[in-house]
């Protein structure tokens, strides 16, 4: 079947089996591998994009389901999408990287969608991502560290 | 530098590696924990390639595929290929096995009562081993004898990687790509399994999203990619499904123990004596030596007993194999020894503190099982209950205390190239890091040894090749084993630049060209001295704090320490907690997802208090090791803690009673 799916901005039309995963069409239709897949019982988180600017699990949307519909991934140049990575970085909120791209796109959703995150709201919107290494102390500081300065830009911009 | 690229989606990790005409493998597995194979028909399957992949030539080894019988469900039968990701998975519905269910063994204790799992064997004991010296209750001096047993289930690694291979042969070379903490051992087992000589194969490292024991290991899914590769002559990949890495990916732990422990009424302890079980799976590994050697030689820990001795048994069960997880019977040794220890204590009315100096030492030693401690132990304990106010704190916060010795796995040395071009310095280490962030220390050491900028550093992968020999990223080593022969390479490049230009500056390095290899060689393992303490209100899951006090030698890189701090601090709860594999009587695996394996979410992260010390080790980065320590010293402290609120003795983990925490496991 035909899809026309936009992906940070681009829109790509193909030819997919209608079985096809979201997370399949982002990382071999479309090569966009930081969108990663770490279980097969949607419980990990390692497949977070935003959709609509809503996060999904792109392991269990179809990509017939993103259909005419605007998928975010971690490959996205959003500025403020930066400001999160470069707080990563900062904070040292990974290592293998392996849960990473999930992590920095659910934050993307949760500092998008919350006026004050926080430390619980953050643990809670959190939970559906697994991450094996940080014991997510330094994921949680990354997050925080992303909504201050995010908080900070939209206050010099007021 | 890893982090941009990893926070960017630019990491190459083994699933992201795509090849013109790639086949992927699908693996058909057992159903069943034990069954005769009456016939299989289609895939690739054993009647084409019979072999086995350990190291050692054991008669009870794993066939890479199984032959005539399966004995853990998941084990491999057959694999079939297709150039698309989702008809390999179709065409495992085409490959016809009956199967003839047989009795299963689904635990150690079932093991010991029922009959042999495999033909030709008496019962399900593979080896018996012993270590110290047998000793006679009658001839040792004691007033008081305390016994339990203690049991430690199963962990699956869990990395949010699982494991993945590509095999690609060309030219008459096999190249593996893989998920992996050392491409050297990698190489080595692929070749003796597949008969393949020096120069034939070419194993290349590739970004690894974890791997915590794991992924040193050899599995039959790499051995049956890499013969399809050199079969049907097109790159092969294979990447786990979580599904497949529960079931059949080398589990850790699952170890039991019963104990006696011998002792004046002073609390000075005397005599130790018991048998340690090992749930080893359904064959025999290479690495159940290492699990259950690390799980009897270090029981006694730091403490000195003059007389010790303990029998091991291999336990075959109708499970997957056994595998090395964060420790490698490590935690187990120290838990054996911090729970009974805390059992005579509360027979004695002593406190655990007190206990523990009593039995701790004022000189290094050799312990009668054969583990020579390098430090004095005594200092450090009491060193730690002072840092902590332990005599005042305990009698307001619920505390559990563990002195443990960390064992790090130094020998055989490790290997490093450094290469300087273009202005920009390369280091690679023959020991795969597996996603620790060692380029972070990487960084510091070079750009203080060189004087130059950290951005001008990087670590990069790789191959067997760039590198003809080197170790592996495991047992608490890297801070050393890793450190130390960076430091040695930078020193000989220094040294080429001295020879060349008679003196060093930076930019006489950087603008010109070097290469250096060097193997720091270490003949044996160090060890070092470490303390934790645990309180905890049962009622509340993030009432829990961790206290730290490490002797860490020299820190190479202070966010390389807490990472692993903080990251195994966690692993430590949810082990203590809730992570575990389960089975039914018939030996199927209940746990069927990684939730359920009871790995713990962002909401859960305890309170952590953590005093580093620094007293430098003898090796030349003069640090000291890190890696597994908070998986020996957590969680035989937490359990003191919730204990002592239960007043139900701990000596089962997971502890998983769902009463604690708010039941924070469901
Ligand atoms: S891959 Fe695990 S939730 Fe999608
Ligand atoms: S950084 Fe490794 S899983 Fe999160």
């Amino acid at each position: 079947m035909m899809v026309n799916i936009k992906v940070n901005g681009r829109e790509y039309k193909k030819d997919i089996e209608p079985r096809m995963l979201l997370v399949s069409f982002l990382r071999d239709e479309l090569n966009l591998t930081g969108t990663h897949i770490g279980c097969d019982t949607s419980n990990c988180g390692a497949c977070t994009v935003l959709m609509d600017g809503k996060s999904v699990k792109s392991c269990t949307v179809l990509a017939a389901q993103a259909n005419n519909h605007e998928i975010t991934t971690i490959e996205s140049s959003d500025p403020k999408l930066d400001v999160i990575k470069q707080s990563f970085v900062e904070e040292n909120g990974l290592q293998c990287g392996f849960c990473t791209p999930g992590m920095i796109m659910q934050t993307f959703y949760i500092l998008e969608n919350s006026e004050d995150a926080d430390e619980e709201y953050i643990k809670k919107n959190l939970r559906g991502n697994l991450c094996r290494c940080t014991g997510y102390k330094s994921i949680i500081d990354s997050v925080k560290k992303a909504e201050e300065r995010v908080k900070g830009e939209i206050n010099v911009s007021k | 530098m890893y982090l941009n690229r990893f926070v960017n989606g630019e990491g190459k990790y083994v699933d992201d590696i795509k090849f013109d005409n790639m086949l992927y493998m699908s693996i058909v597995r057992s159903p069943y924990a034990h069954a005769k194979i009456k016939k299989v028909k289609g895939g690739l399957n054993s009647s084409e390639l019979k072999a086995y992949y350990t190291g050692m030539d054991h008669a009870m080894r794993e066939p890479v595929l199984a032959i005539d019988e399966v004995n853990y469900v998941g084990q491999c039968v057959a694999a079939v290929f297709s150039e698309n990701r989702y008809e390999s998975e179709d065409l495992l519905n085409s490959v016809e096995v009956d199967y003839e269910p047989l009795d299963a063994v689904s635990s150690i204790d079932d093991a010991l009562k029922k009959p042999a799992i495999h033909d030709g064997m008496k019962d399900n004991i593979l080896d018996t081993e012993d270590v110290g010296n047998k000793f006679n209750e009658k001839d040792i001096d004691y007033d008081i004898k305390v016994s339990d047993t203690l049991f430690m289930d199963r962990i699956s690694a869990n990395p949010i990687e699982t494991r993945g291979i590509i095999a690609d042969y060309k030219d008459n070379v096999l190249h593996i790509y893989a998920s992996s903490q050392s491409i050297h051992r990698l190489k080595g087992g692929i070749m003796k399994t597949l008969n393949l000589k020096d120069g034939e194969i070419v194993v290349h490292h590739v970004d690894t999203g974890g791997a915590f024991g794991l992924k040193a290991l050899i599995f039959p899914e790499y051995i049956i990619a890499a013969y399809a590769s050199m079969k049907y002559k097109k790159p092969v990949k294979w990447i786990e499904t979580r599904s497949e890495h529960l079931q059949a990916a080398h589990a850790g732990r699952g170890v039991k123990a019963d104990i006696t422990l011998y002792a004046k009424k002073d609390g000075k302890i005397n005599g130790l004596d018991g048998t340690v079980y090992l749930d080893t799976g359904a064959y025999f590994t290479d690495d159940d030596l290492v699990d259950l050697g690390n799980a009897m030689h270090e029981v006694t820990g730091p403490y000195f007993i003059e007389n010790a001795h303990l029998t091991g048994k291999y336990v075959l069960t109708n499970k997957a194999l056994n595998g090395y997880y964060r420790g490698a019977g490590k935690p187990e040794a120290s838990r054996i020894m911090e729970r009974m220890i805390d059992l005579l204590a509360d027979k004695l009315k002593m406190d655990i503190a007190d206990i523990r100096i009593k039995n701790a030492t004022e000189k290094p030693f050799k312990s009668p099982l054969g583990f020579d401690i390098n430090y004095p132990t005594k200092p450090l304990l009491e060193a730690a209950l002072k840092h902590f106010d332990y005599y005042n704190l305990s009698k307001k916060e619920k505390l559990g205390i563990s002195l443990f010795i960390l064992d790090e796995d130094t020998a055989p040395g490790e290997s490093c190239r450094i290469i300087v071009k273009n202005g920009k310095v390369t280091v690679y280490f023959g020991g795969d890091v597996s996603g620790q962030g060692h380029e972070l220390f990487v960084q510091e050491m070079l750009s203080e040894e060189f004087k130059i900028d950290k951005d001008l550093i990087s670590l990069d992968y790789d191959d067997t090749n760039t590198l003809k020999d080197g170790t592996g990223t495991w047992g608490s080593r890297s801070a050393i084993t890793h450190g130390s022969v960076l430091m040695k390479t930078a020193e000989i490049i220094k040294n080429d630049v001295i020879k060349k230009f008679g003196k060093y500056d930076k930019d006489l390095l950087l603008n010109n060209e070097f290469n250096e290899y060097y193997y720091y060689k270490i003949d044996y393992n160090a060890n070092s001295v470490n303390f934790n303490m645990v309180s905890c209100n049962v009622n509340d899951m993030n009432s829990i704090k961790i206290y730290t006090y490490y002797d860490l030698g020299k820190v190479l890189n202070l966010k390389n320490v807490l990472g692993s701090i903080h990251g195994g601090g966690l692993q430590a709860l949810g082990e203590a907690l809730s992570e575990t594999l389960r089975y039914d009587e018939d030996g199927q695996l209940i746990t069927n997802n990684i939730a359920d394996a009871g790995l713990l979410t962002a909401d859960k992260i305890p309170q952590y208090n953590i005093k580093i010390v620094e007293n430098n080790s003898e090796f030349p980065d003069k640090a000291k090791g890190i890696g597994e320590s908070t998986m020996i010293g957590i969680p035989s402290a937490l359990a003191r803690s919730i204990e002592l609120q239960t007043g139900k003795r701990v000596t089962k983990f997971p502890i998983d009673d769902l009463s604690l925490f708010n039941k924070c496991m469901e």
